[in-house]
């Protein structure tokens, strides 16, 4: 048996090598959410958990286009934060330092992501690879110094009322909707037309999120967006008439039959999470988890969908 | 067909769509990260080419699917579209990269696009005319088959493709034997990216390449998009650009101060810097095209390679000037004279300053030394007058100022004599018999090699100061002094003495290179010594000597040629 002194010597050893352990698991945690987040590859997650739905409330089969969504969302918003990396040194360091420091990498791998979202849209044929192009075609319009005229004009859209948010939703809502039907070669249903404008709406008041925080970044470089224009307790009374907009939309394509019982559950369960979202826009400091949270309504919807599914709803 | 066969085309056009979606995979990517790198020089023809590849292999995979006859077709006349871009921006990619981006104009990249926009107008309106398809009618065991062979425009547009894929290679090939290994890579690279597909191109046109009846060209850029990946990744294609090296040595040779002229083997002039049109005050483009004979004065005494004896003087309508003239001869790679450089060295300042040494020279060696010496005849006569001892002894002091005056202009005269060396042993023994004869109390003790050792010459001056320095700020009345040589692959001389050593300011205003009326050093010894030194092109360090005293150390480059001796 081992005397009193020696075991004491073996428990300060134990400690030391126990809290070492949990140390590098936090610090592993850490860096791996911070490369999330960072990268915008958590976005690809999002995109996917849109696409299936999509696949879902059109009863479409399944095909490749939920994996293109998630590689362009990830070239797209990655090919953003390099390009903003200076500008957003200012207002996002942690970010811009993690960018910065795997610039080469992340490069090429936003850019390897794009490229094989195209080989996999080609074959699905013309239409889908048009689709894939449409958000990197945008990004060449947005891009002043290639066609200066045109290039100008996108930009000034970008400081247009709505207009700005509506673009970036419209691109998005095409390419969640599109795509899968481009794959399938299916026809643009009403179900299809529903889920669109769902989409639509959705990523507008995704997008209006974070520009609360924003707003005066925003005013000074003469964007306007609802809180620079309306303020920040208007923009949360818009974003909850858009939400409850929605609701009526599936309420009604409910209850003509145009969408199954299991989707617009999980839809209208989605909505109520984004209304209690909604309710904390510009009464919290913690804006990215803000914006996080208004984004990750999309795993709401599919394990609610699960639910429903598994209930035998 | 048989069964087998069947499944084999299908497995082969499986096979090359993997490939096609490949190549436009890897050909997206590289466009992306070549966009990214906007405007370095050749990025945007760079994304064309990019573009132009992605667009012809998507026209020939969709061609590949595509159900019906129409449908190939339609992919066939499209696909023209990246065919013809590729060649072009290949030709402006490598203007571009290369700094010869005076081509890339609006309206010459309009001219270049003639051909590939009339190509593709002719492919898509194939149906009514057979300038790029000639179209018949065949019949054999299955029935009537339709038979497209190459019309007389495919042939131009072919030429035309081969034309400008050699034509951008022309520019590309200098760096391919730069000493710069990135820009060795980038263009070793480059060239795999187009040679690859240029080759399955010309074996399929020569029918030596088995196809599925497809252009099988687009398999290949999936190797040229790794290629320009590599090119990007690794060696640093658009980040590290040879764009400004041709203008750079332009800007070199047009702004140089001297006067440049460039002469061919026969004499007349192809090329001038702006300042020899203001040397030789004729307008440039009258000196080009002219006999150098006709604008350079006494043209036959120009040494074919080297410096001209003597100064040439230009006369101008405003002005007449001396200059050195150096002709540097100009070989081609196989060595064969193609030409000179003859220079011209504005030296009228410099034979003016000459000028004023030896009017400075002559003061110090006559009139000093006359006024000096009658100073001490008169002095003779108050022998007893202890004032009239040190008036003396200071018209003395004033007479060895003179001589080192003398010294360092007879030192600044060797540099235009040229390096004359000396084996350094008969130089120190020298230097050491004249110090023991002016300083009979003094112990100097010399350590030299046994070995010959050749040094320049201006190392006289240097040594002598040093070695009188040493002894003449030694307020001992028997000093010391110690002189080593260290002959390595160069020469370390050692002075050291037992001396007080030397105020810190003196080594300061040496090592500042300059004197004002408040900082300056008490004599000229230390400059000449300084001034020797630096035409020797060597060093000189001091240090304290154990346990008081100075070390001066002189290193200087050996001079071994012993046919100069």
């Amino acid at each position: 048996m081992p005397d009193q002194s020696t075991q004491s010597t073996h428990a300060d050893n134990v400690t030391p090598a126990y809290r070492t352990l949990i140390e590098h698991l936090f610090s592993a945690a850490r860096r791996t959410k911070d490369a999330l987040l960072f990268s915008s590859a958590y976005l690809v997650a999002i995109a996917l958990a849109e696409s299936v739905t999509v696949l879902i409330a059109l009863s479409l089969p399944a095909n490749p286009a939920p994996l293109v969504v998630g590689l362009v969302t990830f070239a797209v918003y990655m090919g953003d934060r390099l390009a903003d990396v200076d500008t957003d040194e200012v207002s996002n360091p942690t970010q811009s330092a993690f960018v910065r420091r795997h610039e080469t990498l992340l490069s090429v791998l936003s850019a390897a992501a794009y490229g094989l979202a195209l080989a996999i849209a080609l074959f699905g044929g013309p239409m889908p690879l048009a689709i894939t192009l449409l958000p990197g075609a945008f990004w060449v319009l947005y891009a002043s110094e290639w066609l200066p005229e045109v290039g100008t004009y996108f930009q000034r859209l970008k400081e247009v009322l709505v207009l700005n948010t509506s673009i970036v939703s419209l691109a998005w809502a095409i390419s969640l909707v599109f795509l899968p039907l481009a794959f399938v070669n299916s026809l643009f249903t009403p179900a299809a037309a529903v889920v669109f404008v769902y989409f639509f709406l959705d990523s507008f008041v995704n997008t209006e999120i974070p520009n609360v925080h924003d707003r005066f970044a925003d005013e000074a470089i003469g964007v306007s967006t609802l809180p620079v224009v309306f303020g920040v307790a208007r923009t949360r009374q818009i974003l909850y008439g858009i939400n409850l907009a929605l609701v009526a939309l599936v309420t009604g394509a409910f209850v003509r039959g145009v969408l199954s019982t299991p989707v617009s559950l999980a839809l209208l369960g989605g909505l109520g999470y984004t209304l209690v979202v909604t309710a904390f826009v510009g009464r919290t400091t913690r804006h990215t988890r803000l914006a996080i949270a208004g984004e990750a309504k999309a795993f709401v919807v599919v394990a609610l969908f699960a639910l429903a599914t598994v209930a035998g709803l | 067909m048989p069964a087998a066969m069947l499944v084999l085309a299908v497995v082969t056009s499986e096979v090359l769509m993997l490939v096609l979606s490949a190549s436009v995979a890897i050909g997206a990517a590289a466009t992306i990260l070549v966009w990214r790198a906007r405007p370095e020089p050749g990025a945007t023809p760079l994304v064309g080419l990019l573009v132009g590849q992605c667009w012809w292999s998507a026209c020939i995979l969709f061609q590949l699917r595509a159900p019906t006859q129409q449908g190939i077709l339609l992919w066939t006349d499209l696909s023209w579209i990246g065919v013809m871009t590729i060649p072009a921006s290949w030709f402006l990619f490598s203007l571009d990269y290369t700094g010869r981006d005076q081509y890339i104009r609006p309206r010459y990249i309009a001219l270049l696009f003639v051909v590939p926009v009339l190509t593709v107008l002719f492919a898509l309106t194939s149906d009514y005319h057979q300038l790029l398809y000639v179209v018949s009618l065949s019949s054999n065991e299955t029935g009537v088959v339709m038979v497209e062979e190459a019309g007389a425009w495919y042939w131009v547009a072919a030429g035309y493709t081969y034309l400008l894929g050699i034509g951008g290679m022309v520019p590309l090939l200098g760096l391919l034997t730069s000493e710069s290994s990135t820009f060795r890579g980038q263009s070793a690279t480059l060239f795999v990216g187009l040679l690859v597909p240029w080759a399955t191109n010309f074996l399929y046109l020569a029918g030596l390449l088995p196809s599925l009846g497809i252009d099988p060209t687009p398999v290949a850029f999936s190797i040229s998009g790794v290629a320009y990946l590599g090119a990007l990744t690794h060696f640093g294609l658009l980040g590290t650009v040879p764009t400004p090296n041709g203008r750079a040595r332009q800007l070199l040779f047009d702004r140089m101060q001297e006067g440049a002229i460039v002469v061919d083997v026969h004499d007349n002039v192809v090329d001038v810097n702006d300042s020899c049109v203001s040397i030789l005050g004729i307008e440039r483009r009258d000196l080009l095209g002219a006999p150098a004979e006709t604008v350079i004065p006494e043209y036959e005494r120009l040494p074919d390679d080297g410096s001209l004896s003597g100064p040439l003087t230009i006369t101008t309508e405003n002005d007449s000037r001396p200059y050195d003239v150096t002709v540097t001869a100009i070989s081609n790679g196989r060595g064969t004279p193609i030409g000179r450089v003859i220079r011209f060295h504005d030296i009228r300042e410099h034979l003016r300053q000459q000028q004023r040494l030896t009017v400075l020279h002559r003061i110090l060696r006559h009139n000093i030394r006359t006024e000096t010496n009658i100073i001490h005849g008169y002095i003779d006569q108050f022998a007893d007058d202890k004032n009239a001892q040190i008036v003396k002894k200071r018209a003395l002091r004033i007479d060895e100022i003179g001589e080192k005056g003398r010294d360092a202009i007879e030192l600044f005269d060797e540099v235009r004599g040229g390096e004359s060396p000396v084996p350094l042993t008969t130089l120190l023994e020298q230097c050491v018999t004249t110090a023991r004869n002016t300083h009979p109390a003094a112990t100097i003790q010399l350590d030299v090699p046994d070995e010959t050792v050749v040094v320049d010459s201006v190392l006289e001056p240097v040594l002598s100061n040093l070695v009188e320095n040493a002894l003449e700020h030694n307020p001992s009345e028997n000093p010391h002094v110690w002189v080593a040589v260290d002959a390595g692959d160069d020469v370390c001389i050692e002075v050291a003495d037992d001396g007080p050593g030397i105020e810190e300011y003196e080594l300061n205003v040496l090592d500042d290179g300059i004197e004002t009326p408040l900082k300056h050093g008490s004599g000229l010894g230390l400059w000449i010594v300084k001034w020797g030194v630096d035409i020797a092109d060597g060093d000189i360090r001091f240090a304290a000597n154990d346990p008081t005293g100075l070390v001066a150390t002189v290193v200087v480059p050996r001079c071994d040629d012993a046919k100069r001796l």
